[in-house]
């Protein structure tokens, strides 16, 4: 699971280089980002401008990492489009996740 | 007219984007970006329930899917021959796995959800299960194109 680290004021933007988060992926990625949140971060920013595709287990593991950063921390998701929008929808997790188009239209939100 | 292919995957995760991106190629051409949408998520939960319940993650079995392109749906079978899915859990799958509480975090679904994402994708859901093998057979209509060759 490649993700690339960022610091931009305090906040941990992830940009997830995968065009794919699935089944084989989920795991690896909850355990990477769970390692983060671990480590302290709880302003975190998930570019996903770069996925093209996320099924129920990659849901998932988004999921978990929302309820792993809590209600005083802060998960934001950059840039998804297309099937990735589409399957927020679909579930309802488009109300649930703070959706953003752009990593700096996230972060300006996250930092004011 | 119609167009048939099938595919053989083993039972291993990291294969099924390969499987599901070559069936999203095929029916590329009959169908729109959501419903080819709706057709890959579908493949892929139902392969991804194959192997994490059906063959419980082991590598070296079987996966079958057949793609058939006819004139106004596109079919596709999920084929294997691992113990069978309770019928029920496909039958009881809805939109309504969705229905939560979007204020209480702990509420959220982190998994249950491929079942409930077949049934909301394709217009028609129907599981067979006998002699051996089961069949996952999903339909999704759409208006009438010609498949280029």
């Amino acid at each position: 699971m490649r993700l690339i680290d960022e610091q931009r004021n305090g906040i941990l933007v992830l940009r997830i280089d995968e065009k794919r988060v699935d089944a084989s992926k989920a795991p690896a990625f909850k355990d990477e980002v769970a390692k983060r949140i671990e480590a302290g971060h709880s302003q975190v920013v998930l570019d996903m401008s770069g996925v093209e595709f996320v099924d129920s287990s990659g849901l998932g593991a988004l999921v978990s990492c929302l309820k792993r950063i809590g209600p005083r921390g802060n998960l934001a998701i950059a840039g998804a489009s297309g099937a990735v929008i589409r399957l927020f929808s679909l579930t309802r997790m488009d109300r649930v996740f703070s959706l953003h188009d752009t990593v700096d239209a996230a972060v300006e939100q996250m930092s004011s | 007219m119609s167009v048939g292919i099938k595919l053989l995957i083993d039972s291993d995760l990291d294969k099924v984007a390969l499987l599901a991106r070559a069936v999203r190629a095929l029916c590329s051409d009959v169908l729109d970006e959501d419903s080819s949408h709706a057709v890959e998520i579908s493949l892929v939960e139902a392969i991804n329930n194959v192997i994490k319940h059906g063959y419980e993650g082991k590598p070296g079995r079987n996966v079958g899917v057949v793609v058939s392109l006819r004139p106004d749906h596109v079919e596709i079978e999920v084929i294997d021959q691992a113990e069978p899915m309770e019928a029920s859990l496909l039958s009881n799958a809805s939109g309504d796995r969705f229905e939560f509480d979007i204020t209480d975090l702990d509420a959220l679904p982190e998994g249950g959800m491929g079942l409930a994402l077949i049934q909301m994708n394709m217009d028609e859901v129907e599981y067979h299960a006998g002699q051996g093998e089961n069949r996952l057979r999903m339909v999704k209509r759409h208006a009438q194109r010609t498949p280029s060759s």
